[in-house]
């Protein structure tokens, strides 16, 4: 097993970053938070060099990278909090219109025509059987009625990956509604820039992706799964950025005559915050070459990644801000971009106590009251 | 990034297989006397040591002379993956394969070449590493026993402690002072010590666990004489040599702890299957939790692994070694804990001689021996210290 990019990756991630530095900078992120922006010029810019197109087959129009490259973009897109749309679009809608094989759409996103987003979990839960949207069958079409919470980048999608149960058979299917048929309500929340909306459908008429089935959940199983290591590695990307921030700020910052960060006590707490942001980074890494891969065990390895993304931004979260001190406290500092980035992405796409119990099933481990 | 080794090095690791099915100890062999000390080498371990030396299965990545095949890095891995999974131990002596010989041929002379590390390699004598001292733990620069020239002998008096195998190795690769006067990193050197040398006294240190066979050792020297000769490399170049002892095979010595991980991850799951119906809901729950949190420790120490792993083998320098030394070393003692205090009183069984009620399985024992890992080698303190001073960069306290 080789977790390491190869040089290739490696140039794609320093361009990522480089070119995220210059057309996504806090300033932006700001803007967002404080003027309702949604990051439309961002965009455009981001259609300019191509992104949206990165993960499309070629085929459809794209430039036919694997997940690897696309995980590597969700990860710069954390580290620079970015407005959430091209991550929404690139790892969640394009995954799912991959699977189902929806060329034409697939070439809007590539022409950057669309953006979208994954609407999958009700109630607050990243599960199937959570789902109530149902979709009822209509004429050649479809019928979708239901609503979906927090749908990533909700806010500016053209185009739902809606995952919905047939009304008659219960069967889960993937149907896809422009956004005219949908009726929206932004939720922006501790996180504005994440774009959450809630989307309900009312008698949507939708086109079926997916066929409801039962061969269905597994090929649905394979889109969640590449959004999940996606957003795991997002979150471990706006940790590094809150890793390398506060390890400088206390290289600088002194107290009783001496830099804050030539203290033990801190030292031991910086070691602990480099292995907590190495060890999810190489599960996520493990997680995307995986998927990439087609592994049978990237199931597993996708609940292992979001589970060690979950771990890694308790403490990055925690220790970034108390190591601050008050300017970690402040709105005109901005390292709480990362910080709720960092600690909204745990709710999204299954807590990793949640991703932790599909574990314990996956290994025998559950017990029967509580199994699923 | 790639989820499987290339062809080639896939035919490497089919060829090592035959050729250890064909000439592995039997678990039978290695059951009937087992190595009681880490430089006590059982007859056929020194029969193992010297097949494989001959065979060039010994250290791949060295000239067949030496007992290797000139194998690379990766072949290297795959090599020490497949020993563990036949749950065949590479060496009963790992401080002399691993840290001793590889140091006297960096360091020594053709003739002790020839006399100390050749016979080591070849399975014929074991070596102990004489370094901690009372005084000198984690400031091992801080040593005290003392090399003085007298005519063509060093005279060495002093004391080391926590040595490991000293009852069963025949020589120390002993780390002694020879300038009392220049700083304390700058006076040090290395001299070869057989250990039946008049004046070189061994007293088992009797451990928590086990007491009836002590690995570790206090080493006692007393007007100790051994030839001028026996000095490895440059007077008071100890130091330096010591960081390029302990940096051999640090490239690899993540997967030994990593292998051994897995290996216990793989009984506490089989372990938990079997309790955990007997426990009740909220129970079970929480049980299952500590349990998978493990299994979740245990596949990242891997990929955090092969991670390091990669970056050195296209020639970077690895000091993430630090972080992986303590990172698994605590995985182990916490796996020992989960499971120990999962089994209720059958953690209190012993597999200790002392007769009792509780013989078994002494899972709180093994919990207690994982210590050896978390202090031994550099404490996770001062791992800890390496982390964020040689590698994130924060200033010396």
């Amino acid at each position: 097993m080789d977790l390491e990019l190869s040089e290739e990756q490696a140039e794609l991630r320093d361009n990522f970053r480089s070119v995220l530095e210059d057309c996504c900078p806090p300033a932006l992120v700001r803007g967002v938070y404080e003027d309702g922006d949604e990051g439309d010029a961002l965009w455009r810019q981001q259609v300019e060099l191509g992104w949206p197109s990165l993960a499309v087959p070629e085929a459809a129009g794209g430039l036919g990278y694997g997940f690897v490259e696309a995980a590597l973009l969700a990860e710069e897109l954390g580290r620079a909090a970015a407005p959430a749309t091209l991550l929404a679009t690139a790892t969640q809608l394009t995954p799912a219109l991959v699977e189902a094989k929806a060329d034409e759409d697939l070439a809007r996103v590539a022409a950057g025509e669309i953006r979208g987003s994954l609407a999958f979990g009700e109630s607050g839960r990243w599960a199937l059987d959570a789902i109530r949207t149902t979709a009822t069958q209509d004429g050649d079409g479809w019928k979708l009625a239901g609503k979906k919470e927090g749908v990533l980048a909700g806010s500016t999608a053209d185009l739902f990956a809606v995952v919905a149960v047939d009304a008659v058979s219960g069967y889960p299917g993937l149907f896809s509604v422009p956004r005219a048929a949908a009726r929206i309500e932004p939720r922006p929340g501790l996180d504005p820039a994440l774009l959450l909306a809630d989307v309900t459908f009312d008698a949507a008429p939708a086109r079926v992706l997916i066929a409801p089935g039962a061969d269905a959940a597994p090929r649905l199983a394979r889109v969640t799964e590449t959004a999940t290591v996606a957003l795991a590695l997002h979150m471990v990307g706006a940790c590094r950025l809150i890793f390398e921030t506060t390890l400088a700020y206390a290289k600088i910052r002194k107290q009783y005559d001496r830099v804050i960060g030539s203290f033990q006590a801190l030292k031991h707490r910086f070691a602990e915050m480099y292995l907590a942001v190495e060890r999810a980074t190489a599960l996520c890494y493990f997680a995307a070459v995986s998927i990439a891969e087609d592994d049978e065990e990237r199931g597993e390895v996708a609940h292992l990644a979001k589970a060690a993304a979950g771990d890694c931004q308790r403490l990055l979260a925690e220790d970034g801000l108390q190591l601050h001190g008050g300017l970690g406290f402040t709105w005109e500092q901005d390292l709480h971009f990362w910080l709720k980035r960092a600690k909204a992405g745990e709710v999204l796409c299954g807590s990793s106590a949640w991703h932790r119990t599909l574990l314990a099933e996956r290994l025998g481990l559950a017990s029967e009251e509580t199994g699923r | 990034m790639r989820l499987r080794f290339d062809d080639a090095t896939l035919a490497f690791r089919d060829e090592f297989l035959a050729w250890l099915g064909d000439n592995r100890p039997s678990a039978e062999e290695m059951e009937a006397d087992p190595a009681v000390s880490s430089a006590h080498a059982p007859e056929w371990a020194r029969r193992w040591a010297r097949r494989m030396f001959d065979a060039g299965w010994l250290v791949p990545g060295w000239p067949p002379e030496l007992g290797g095949r000139n194998a690379g890095a990766v072949e290297t891995l795959v090599y020490l993956e497949a020993l563990t999974e036949a749950g065949v131990p590479r060496t009963t002596n790992p401080q002399g394969l691993g840290i001793i010989a590889p140091s006297i041929l960096d360091f020594g002379r053709p003739d002790q070449v020839e006399q100390y590390a050749m016979p080591l390699l070849r399975g014929e004598t074991t070596a102990c590493l004489g370094m901690s001292e009372p005084d000198a733990g984690s400031d091992l620069a801080n040593l005290k026993t003392a090399a003085v020239r007298d005519g063509d002998e060093w005279v060495l008096n002093g004391q080391k402690v926590w040595t490991s195998g000293a009852a069963y190795a025949d020589f120390c690769f002993l780390f002694c002072r020879t300038d009392p006067n220049a700083r304390k990193h700058r006076g040090i050197s290395i001299v070869l010590v057989p250990m039946d040398t008049p004046g070189l006294e061994v007293r088992p240190l009797k451990e928590i666990v086990h007491p009836e066979t002590p690995d570790l050792a206090e080493v006692f020297l007393d007007d100790a004489r051994v030839p001028a000769e026996n000095l490895v490399g440059e007077e008071n170049d100890g130091w330096r040599m010591a960081n390029g002892s302990l940096a051999h095979e640090r490239s690899m010595v993540w997967l030994d702890s990593v292998l051994a991980i897995e290996r216990s991850m793989g009984q506490l799951l089989d372990l938990s299957r079997s309790w955990l119906p007997d426990l009740t809901g909220a129970e079970r729950s929480l049980a299952a939790d500590d349990v998978v949190k493990l299994y979740i420790e245990t596949k990242a120490l891997r990929a955090l692994g092969y991670r390091g792993f990669a970056r050195f083998v296209k020639g970077g320098d690895a000091p993430e070694q630090a972080l992986m030394k303590a990172y698994a070393s605590e995985t182990s003692r916490d796996l020992a804990r989960v499971a120990a205090e999962w089994n209720g009183s059958d953690a209190l069984a012993t597999t200790s001689g002392r007769s009792g009620r509780h013989r078994g399985v002494g899972l709180i024992e093994a919990y207690f021996n994982t210590f050896g890992g978390t202090i031994s080698a550099g404490s996770s303190e001062i791992q800890r210290n390496i982390i964020a001073e040689r590698v994130l960069g924060l200033p010396r306290e």
